[in-house]
């Protein structure tokens, strides 16, 4: 028995009538990267040279890090970045009350005018009126938000403009820590589900995804990314954030990258 | 939707697909939804963040460090070690909460959920006198009087505190799920306590059983503070921790909780002073603060080298 999706998808490589049609070759995929932008910065110079230019729409970003390393610090630098240099929209998904519009405020007075008086009220809220901000409690509320994002891009796809082009979720291991590891794979299922949902929003709609995820310990007490195994393989691009104890100063390390050397590290400092 | 992804168990599930309905819509008909619902702009919020009042702790160090004191919405962990004055500061909240708001409380009730045994009614009724005396001494002439009202008496603070006992960890998730229906018909609550939250899990646990269930309660909590826009107060013990070649004091129940809240302020001991220290928040600078507990709650410290030090 074949369901609906199944027959769609066979139906959309039988019935090309070769004018589009549904492979790309080499050279197309290239003019298209050199011509249209595909990478967001994210506000911060070290990240940037790391993620070689920023986040790529398209790719599920993960940053992990130990409690207090700054993983939320970044998200909000990196919604306040893209909302004023790329004019975009952002869906930020909240899973610990974390979001705080205050601390959105004070990056985006950064970036604008990093010596002179704050932002002008106006361009302020048209800015900040692009940051969408939704809190979720469990997985199944994502699922549902997921959802109704992907109705709404549809929609807008079909009227010409697209809107927005990065969704946060800070974090996603907080809604998949409760239902890993008990009896069945159902939760692992889940789990490979959301991600499956999203790396499909972030190609057809060209947006980009950024994730948090929590450290466990590891071998000789060094922390590592939690989630387990599987996870690891779910995540275009995957860094590990750690900060010195009391001070503004944060280590990032890649460990995975599609097109760059894993292993390499960077330091920067983000301040009040 | 696929069916896979819906909230329903796997047995469930399981029948679905084999009779042949692998998605929502061959179930029923979908309506397209929007996002727009529950969905805020960062600049809402911003207005919303700047309305909000915050719960004084009576030691104005410790509040100029929060920006004005424990803030709604917010689930705040505050660990130490025995002895450090947790339960002082607790109990202190659980009084503070029931102030009008021109004295730095919300006018709410408090809810205190004790795991461990250590809430003493009569130390509460010791720090609601003080704080009752405290609040005649500094409106002497204020609207209170002036309407006639009369100044809050130690009795009402201690009606307006609601206690509950939990003997085990399965009462402790239980009240949590119990709670939203508790609040929803008791909306003047304003706080909540836990002391301590992690004592039910601290002995013969499945550690993987242990991280979901806490994952769990951590996810239950948020969603009240932020549904009921009120605070969520968690109290936790410390362990040692190896790493680094050396053992460390670090807060009880892991990595993985460490995630679990908002706001984290830990009290430690410099010397002869108690210090609070905040160790992670969204929107606060990283500051210690010292403190005093005294007969009356939790004060100022008097010392003479009182200073405030930001990190």
């Amino acid at each position: 028995m074949v369901s609906e999706s199944m027959g769609s998808s066979i139906g959309q490589f039988s019935r090309w009538d070769g004018l589009h049609r549904p492979w790309s070759n080499g050279v197309e995929l290239m003019e298209d990267a050199q011509k249209n932008k595909h990478v967001l910065s994210t506000g911060c110079e070290g990240m940037d040279f790391l993620l070689r230019g920023g986040l790529h729409k398209g790719q599920v970003t993960e940053l992990a890090g130990p409690s207090s390393s700054g993983k939320t610090q970044f998200c909000l630098l990196t919604a306040s970045t893209v909302a004023y240099k790329h004019m975009g929209g952002v869906i930020y998904l909240d899973t610990g009350n974390s979001f705080s519009a205050k601390r959105i405020a004070q990056f985006l007075n950064q970036i604008s005018r990093p010596a002179f008086d704050e932002m002008q009220p106006i361009v302020l809220q048209k800015v900040m009126n692009s940051i969408l901000c939704q809190s979720v409690f469990d997985i199944f509320s994502m699922f549902d938000v997921l959802h109704c994002l992907e109705s709404k891009l549809k929609s807008q796809m079909c009227r010409g403009d697209n809107d927005e082009i990065l969704i946060i979720i800070d974090s996603i291991s907080s809604l998949i820590t409760p239902i890993l590891g008990s009896s069945g794979s159902q939760g692992r299922a889940l789990m490979v589900s959301a991600m499956s949902l999203l790396k499909k929003l972030a190609h057809e709609y060209n947006l980009a995804v950024l994730v948090t995820n929590h450290t466990v310990g590891g071998d000789g007490g060094i922390p590592k990314p939690a989630l387990g195994e599987s996870w690891k393989t779910l995540t275009h691009v995957r860094l590990l954030l750690s900060r010195d104890c009391g001070s503004d100063t944060y280590h990032v390390s890649l460990l995975k990258h599609p097109s760059a050397a894993s292993g390499k590290a960077a330091k920067f400092i983000i301040n009040n | 939707m696929e069916v896979g992804r819906l909230p329903i168990s796997a047995a469930l599930k399981g029948k679905l697909v084999s009779a042949g309905y692998t998605s929502l819509s061959l179930l029923s008909s979908l309506s397209p939804s929007h996002l727009a619902r529950g969905a805020q702009t960062a600049w809402d919020m911003l207005h919303e963040e700047e309305l909000l009042t915050r719960i004084t702790t009576s030691s104005v160090d410790i509040d100029n460090i929060l920006g004005g004191g424990i803030s709604c919405r917010d689930v705040t962990e505050i660990g130490g070690v025995p002895g450090i004055g947790k339960t002082q500061l607790g109990i202190q909240l659980a009084v503070n909460v029931q102030l009008p708001i021109h004295c730095g409380g919300l006018g709410g009730k408090a809810i205190y959920i004790d795991t461990e045994g250590s809430f003493m009614v009569e130390r509460v009724l010791q720090i609601a006198e003080a704080c009752s005396n405290d609040m005649s001494a500094t409106n002497t002439v204020s609207q209170d009087v002036h309407a006639g009202k009369v100044g809050m008496q130690p009795r009402d603070f201690l009606e307006n505190i609601l206690y509950f006992r939990v003997c085990s960890y399965t009462e402790q998730i239980a009240l949590i799920n119990y709670l939203d229906k508790f609040i929803s018909e008791h909306r003047d609550v304003k706080i909540v306590i836990i002391d301590s939250i992690t004592f039910h899990f601290r002995q013969d646990f499945d550690m993987a059983l242990r991280t979901r269930l806490l994952g769990g309660m951590a996810l239950k909590l948020m969603k009240l503070a932020k549904k009921f826009c009120l605070a969520v107060v968690l109290l936790n013990q410390v362990t040692t921790k190896y790493a680094e070649g050396s053992f460390q004091l670090t807060l009880a129940l892991g990595d993985s909780w460490s995630h679990a809240c908002t706001n984290r302020i830990i009290l430690y001991w410099n010397g002869n002073e108690r210090y609070a220290y905040i160790d992670k928040s969204p929107s606060l600078r990283s500051a210690s603060a010292p403190y005093a507990v005294t007969a009356k709650g939790i004060r100022n410290s008097v010392s003479n080298c009182k200073r405030i030090k930001l990190m």
